[in-house]
C-alpha cells in the first residue's frame, strides 16, 4: 500500500472498523512511514477521546482487586522473572541508544523493497527493543539478580551472497546464572520456504561451535527470534551465524563481549 | 509512586504511573484503575453489551496496558487515549472473534444523563473535553462517528445504508476525527 491509499484507510482504522486484513496491510505500512503515522496517530487520538463521552456506567465492585491480581499475578513478586526481564530491557534501551549499535546499517543491506524501511532507524531500534522484551518475556527465570554489566550486544549483517536481512544479539556471560543468548533477525525473505529452517550457531576462536537455535518460521518481516540458555560459559563465543536450510551463510556477525 | 490521586496528570506524571505499571508496581496499578477503570469499563458495556463482558474487557485492558508499556511514549498522546485506545481495539477483535453477536445498540453520546463522579476527575475532565469536541460536529457528523465507533459500522455499510458514495462517508468520517482532534489539542497538559 501507499500512502494514498493508506491515508484514506486511517479514519476507520481510527475508529476501529477496518477489515483485519486491510488493518494489517495498514499498520505495516506504519512502522516504517512517519507521515502516515502520526496522521493515524491524531486521528486515534481523537477517536479515543469520543469515548469519554458516554455517561459513566457504574462499575462492579470487586473489580479492582480482580485487575490489581491480574497484572501482580503477570508481573510477578519482586525479585521475579518480570522484575528481572524489565531490569534488562532497560538495559538493552539504553545500550541500544548509546552504543551505536548502527541498525540503519544493519538494515541497509536489505533488498530494495526494504529500503524504505531502512532508513527508519530510530523506529527499528525501537521495535528491536520490543522484540527484545518479548522473548525476554518467555524467558525462563534465570535468577533473581540482574546481570547489569554481564549482557553483551551484537549486530548481525547479510553476507554478500545474500544481501538481504540483520539482526541483532544479545547475550547474557555471567558468572552467576546461566548464560544465554537471544538473536533477533529481521528481512530475510518470508516467501523462500526453500531457506527454512534457519540454524543459528555461536562460535569462538578456537572454531568450537555451540547451537543457539533453530527458525523454523519468519514473519511477514522476514523476522523471528531465538532464545537458547547454556550450561556453560559463554565468553569468548562471540561470532553468531545464521546459515539456512541449504547450507548457506545469510547473517553473520560479533559480539562484543568487552563493553 | 509520587503522583496526585486527582486532577489531571501532567505528562511526567502519566510516564512515571506508565514505569509503575510496567515493574508492576501495585500502587501505580491502583492509581491508573482509579483514573481510566470506569471509562474503559462504561466503553466496555456499551459496545460488548454485557457487565461480564465489560468486566473481562477491563482487566484485558490493563494486562495488555502492562505488556505494552514499554511503548507507551507520552510525547506521541495522552494517557487516556492510550488506554482507550487499547480498550477499543480489544473490544472490536472480542466482537469479531464472537461470530453471531448482534451489534451494540447505538449510543446517542449528546442524549445520555450527565453523572458526576467524585473520585474519577479526570475521566470527568476528560468526558468534559469529549462533550466539548462534540458540539464542533455537526449532528450528521455526530451520528456518522457514533454510528461507527460505538456502532461497528464500515464506512461501506454506511454508505451503503444512506445511499451515499462511499468516498463521501470516508470524507465526512476524516473531517469529523479532526475537528475533533482540533478541540482536544487546547486541552493537552504541556
Amino acid at each position: 500500500m501507499n500512502c494514498l491509499q493508506v491515508r484514506e484507510l486511517l479514519p476507520e482504522l481510527a475508529v476501529g472498523v477496518l477489515s483485519p486484513e486491510d488493518q494489517r496491510a495498514v499498520e505495516q505500512h506504519l512502522q516504517w512511514c512517519a507521515g502516515c503515522r502520526k496522521e493515524a496517530n491524531e486521528l486515534g487520538s481523537a477517536a479515543a477521546s469520543f469515548a469519554f463521552a458516554l455517561a459513566p456506567a457504574p462499575v462492579p465492585s470487586g473489580l479492582a482487586e480482580h485487575v490489581v491480581a491480574r497484572v501482580r499475578n503477570a508481573s510477578g513478586a519482586p525479585g521475579s522473572r518480570r522484575r528481572m526481564h524489565t531490569a534488562v530491557a532497560s538495559i538493552i534501551a539504553a545500550m541500544v541508544a548509546v552504543s551505536g549499535l548502527g541498525w540503519g546499517a544493519v538494515m541497509a543491506g536489505r533488498a530494495d523493497r526494504f529500503a524504505e524501511r531502512a532508513r527508519q532507524a530510530q523506529l527499528s531500534k525501537e521495535l528491536a527493543l520490543e522484540q527484545f522484551q518479548k522473548v525476554l518475556a518467555g524467558a525462563p527465570v534465570l535468577g533473581d539478580q540482574v546481570p547489569t554489566s554481564d549482557t553483551h550486544l551484537g549486530q548481525l549483517a547479510p553476507t554478500s551472497g545474500t544481501r538481504i536481512g540483520g539482526g541483532a544479539v544479545l547475550q547474557l556471560v555471567s558468572p552467576t546464572t546461566l548464560d544465554f543468548s537471544i538473536v533477533i533477525v529481521n528481512g530475510l525473505d518470508p516467501t523462500d520456504a526453500g531457506a527454512l529452517p534457519y540454524h543459528v550457531t555461536l562460535s569462538n576462536a578456537a572454531g568450537a561451535v555451540l547451537r543457539a537455535g533453530v527458525i523454523t518460521a519468519l514473519d511477514n518481516d522476514g523476522g523471528a527470534n531465538v532464545f537458547h540458555q547454556f550450561n556453560l560459559d559463554l565468553t569468548g563465543y562471540t561470532t553468531v551465524e545464521v546459515t539456512n536450510a541449504r547450507g548457506e551463510l545469510v547473517l553473520r556477525g560479533t559480539v562484543d563481549q568487552t563493553s | 509512586m509520587h503522583t496526585r490521586a486527582d486532577g489531571p496528570l501532567l505528562v511526567r506524571e502519566e510516564q512515571q504511573l506508565v514505569e509503575g505499571l510496567l515493574a508492576g508496581n501495585e500502587d501505580a496499578v491502583r492509581m491508573l484503575y482509579t483514573r481510566y477503570a470506569r471509562p474503559i469499563f462504561t466503553l466496555g458495556l456499551r459496545l460488548l453489551g454485557s457487565a461480564e463482558a465489560a468486566e473481562e474487557l477491563t482487566q484485558d485492558v490493563f494486562l495488555a496496558a502492562w505488556r505494552k508499556a514499554a511503548r507507551f511514549d507520552p510525547t506521541r498522546g495522552r494517557l487516556s487515549t492510550w488506554l482507550m485506545t487499547i480498550a477499543h481495539n480489544l473490544a472490536v477483535d472480542r466482537l469479531r472473534r464472537e461470530t453471531g453477536v448482534t451489534r451494540p445498540t447505538l449510543v446517542l453520546v449528546d442524549e445520555v444523563p450527565e453523572v458526576v463522579g467524585t473520585d474519577e476527575e479526570e475521566s470527568m475532565i476528560e468526558r468534559d473535553t469529549a462533550l466539548r469536541a462534540l458540539e464542533s460536529l455537526s449532528d450528521a457528523e455526530k451520528r456518522l462517528l457514533v454510528r461507527a465507533y460505538f456502532g461497528g459500522l464500515t464506512a461501506r455499510e454506511i454508505a451503503e445504508t444512506d445511499g451515499i458514495p462511499l468516498g463521501t462517508v470516508k470524507t465526512r468520517l476524516r473531517t469529523a476525527l479532526i475537528k475533533v482532534r482540533r478541540a482536544n489539542q487546547d486541552k493537552e497538559p504541556m
